[in-house]
């Protein structure tokens, strides 16, 4: 096991400043598309989340064995295998968002934050390390997701999580929740992140 | 191990490709194949909840032997030629006031892929007791939302021929509420239940 | 069935493109719009890929993976003939041309990582498509996914002098312009009668 600094620092790091949404902008095409729901959002983050950890896990546990010509197929190989599994439960155990969820499963493999993480973290790292890594960066992948999920809900239904938040003074935005709300909520996200950043660094100095 | 032979570059991946292979397709069948049955159970059950619904009748939501019992007190499947696959031609209704009512499955395309939908209704072939879509792959979040429940009750005591309006003011018999956003499913559905009326008539009575 | 495939040509390029209404490819989008030569090269070369695979995958599930009843392997199965295909593809183009290869070469790979390609299969299957049906919407997929790309490069070489709030620089701006494009695109939803 790594020493307790790393270990804090691997799964801080994905949280903060390093997030793999709004540092990197990475693998927001799976998940975005479901975000006019927080339910939804917040199934899929599970998925996102249960595929980043274990496939970290499983890679760098099987890391000193692969060959590597054929690594990306390897990889690619344990992350769909473990995204469906994630579609085979939630088809037999939650037939409702399954439907609701359609294709979007699916498309958790071509997440890229999953196949960096494998490249850039499992390869090198043990497995403990590198099951925080995942564990850390589904969590900084979903609460952006989450966020704008509940904004996105909020203003375009006046709803969260189905039950009626706001009154019936509230005209919904309707645009909120059609694709280009996601665009709009996503910049307000990243633009207000970064400029607290650029506030943090000017004062640091 | 010799880093550059033979072995390690032609023969080594090639193994190891396919043991990791077997290794994952077999536990990823295991678990489809453990969870088969359930997913079947989940399909023949929904059948049956989307009947009940669309026929007005209350049912143990989440307990899949109450809803079998609701369901063979309260419908009968007439089978029939002109129901496609499994599907029975029609269901034959006992509703909740003791009268006697009809369900029928109904298509039509949608935005995106064919909308399967289950009407019910009264005696008079007419009057709809309610609807279930069973089968639809509408944008989630705009025309996804016909499977929510205040757009699937306000068809409850409707008769056609429907007219879809801004949403929130549906208040005539033959008016429905539309999907602010959805406009093409909004249409499409209101396609689909104008077509429900008459599949009702002409499977019913054309027995 | 022709007439449907026309209808899901245009709604794949225009009303629904798959980039502005369902946010796939947006990986490679945003890192590669930044210049128009490397956006025309790999919007090419996603839409040759694009109609390849859900024509190759069409057949590959109704042919192989339905009649075995191993549907539920197709995220694995789609994946390995996406990569394989690509690789095939790239393989052939550097025998054959070495000017198309220059150009397209170094884009191929990273196309296997689209999630736009594998999107397109599975929306396929869900669909329940017809191989014709398929192809064109792969077809149309990736020439609306190359215009969205080319629009974006477009703009985004114009705001290279412009002045942006520190917070919006890069990402934040082209999120922007995204979803201002996406506005637009839903303005043609008046124009193909579906359904």
């Amino acid at each position: 096991m790594a020493a307790p600094g790393k270990l804090k620092k691997t799964f801080r790091d994905p949280l903060g400043k390093n997030n793999p949404v709004f540092a990197q902008i990475l693998g927001i095409c799976s998940t975005l598309a479901v975000t006019n729901k927080l339910e939804n959002t917040v199934i899929m983050s599970l998925g996102v989340l249960f595929t980043t950890s274990l496939s970290g896990l499983t890679i760098s546990l099987i890391r000193k064995w692969i060959p590597a010509r054929v690594r990306m197929m390897v990889e690619t190989l344990i992350i769909a295998s473990f995204v469906i599994i994630v579609d085979i439960t939630l088809r037999a155990y939650m037939p409702e968002v399954w439907q609701q969820l359609g294709p979007y499963v699916g498309l958790i493999i071509t997440n890229c934050i999953i196949m960096g993480r494998a490249e850039a973290f499992a390869l090198n790292n043990p497995p403990g390390l590198s099951l925080v890594d995942g564990i850390a960066s589904g969590i900084g992948y979903s609460y952006v997701l989450i966020v704008i999920a509940f904004f996105r809900e909020l203003l375009g239904t006046g709803e969260v999580w189905g039950f009626t938040v706001l009154g019936s003074w509230w005209t919904n935005w309707s645009i909120m929740i059609m694709p280009p709300g996601a665009f709009f909520m996503l910049a307000i996200f990243i633009w207000f992140v970064k400029g607290m950043i650029i506030k943090e660094e000017e004062a640091a100095k | 191990m010799n880093k550059d032979g033979f072995y390690a570059t032609r023969i080594y991946p090639i193994i190891f490709m396919v043991l990791v292979t077997v290794v994952f397709i077999s536990g990823v069948s295991g678990i489809y194949l453990s969870t088969k049955d359930r997913v079947e159970l989940n399909e023949t059950i929904f059948q049956k909840m989307a009947v009940l619904y669309a026929a007005g009748i209350d049912y143990p939501e989440g307990d899949p032997q109450g809803i079998q019992r609701v369901y063979e007190q309260h419908v009968s499947e007439v089978a029939g030629t002109s129901g496609s696959d499994e599907e029975p031609r029609y269901f034959e209704l006992k509703l909740p006031d003791g009268e006697t009512g009809y369900a029928v499955f109904t298509r039509g395309a949608g935005l995106w892929g064919e909308i399967v939908a289950i009407f019910g209704f009264e005696q008079d072939l007419q009057t709809i007791t309610g609807v279930e879509f069973v089968e639809q792959n509408e944008t989630p979040g705009l025309g996804a939302r016909i499977t929510e429940d205040w757009f699937k009750q306000q068809f409850r005591g409707k008769r056609g021929p429907f007219e879809m309006v801004e949403e929130g003011t549906a208040d005539e018999v033959n008016e429905l509420d539309a999907i602010t956003g959805a406009t093409r499913t909004s249409d499409a559905v209101l396609k689909i239940a104008n077509r429900a009326t008459d599949t009702a008539q002409e499977k019913v009575k054309g027995e | 069935m022709t007439a449907s495939s026309i209808a899901i040509f245009f709604a794949a390029i225009f009303t629904n493109n798959i980039l502005l209404s369902n946010y796939l490819g947006m990986c490679s989008f945003l890192s590669v719009s930044r210049e128009i030569k490397t956006s025309v090269g790999l919007g090419v070369a996603v839409i040759f890929v694009m109609a390849s695979t859900s024509a190759l995958n069409w057949l590959v599930y109704n042919y192989i993976l339905l009649p075995f009843g191993l549907e539920y392997l197709r995220f694995i199965v789609f994946i390995i003939v996406i990569a394989a295909f690509v690789q095939l593809v790239e393989m052939v183009i550097e025998r054959v041309s070495e000017v198309l290869y220059a150009a397209l070469g170094i884009f191929l790979p990273l196309i296997t990582v689209n999630c736009a390609i594998l999107g397109v299969s599975l929306f396929m299957v869900i669909r329940e498509y017809s191989l014709l049906e398929s192809f064109t919407f792969g077809l149309g997929s990736g020439i609306g996914w190359f215009l969205a790309i080319m629009a974006m490069a477009g703009i985004r070489q114009k705001l290279k002098r412009a002045r942006i709030p520190h917070g919006l620089e890069g990402a934040g701006i082209t999120l922007i312009i995204t979803g201002m494009m996406a506005l637009a695109f839903m303005g043609f939803s008046g124009m193909l009668p579906i359904g």
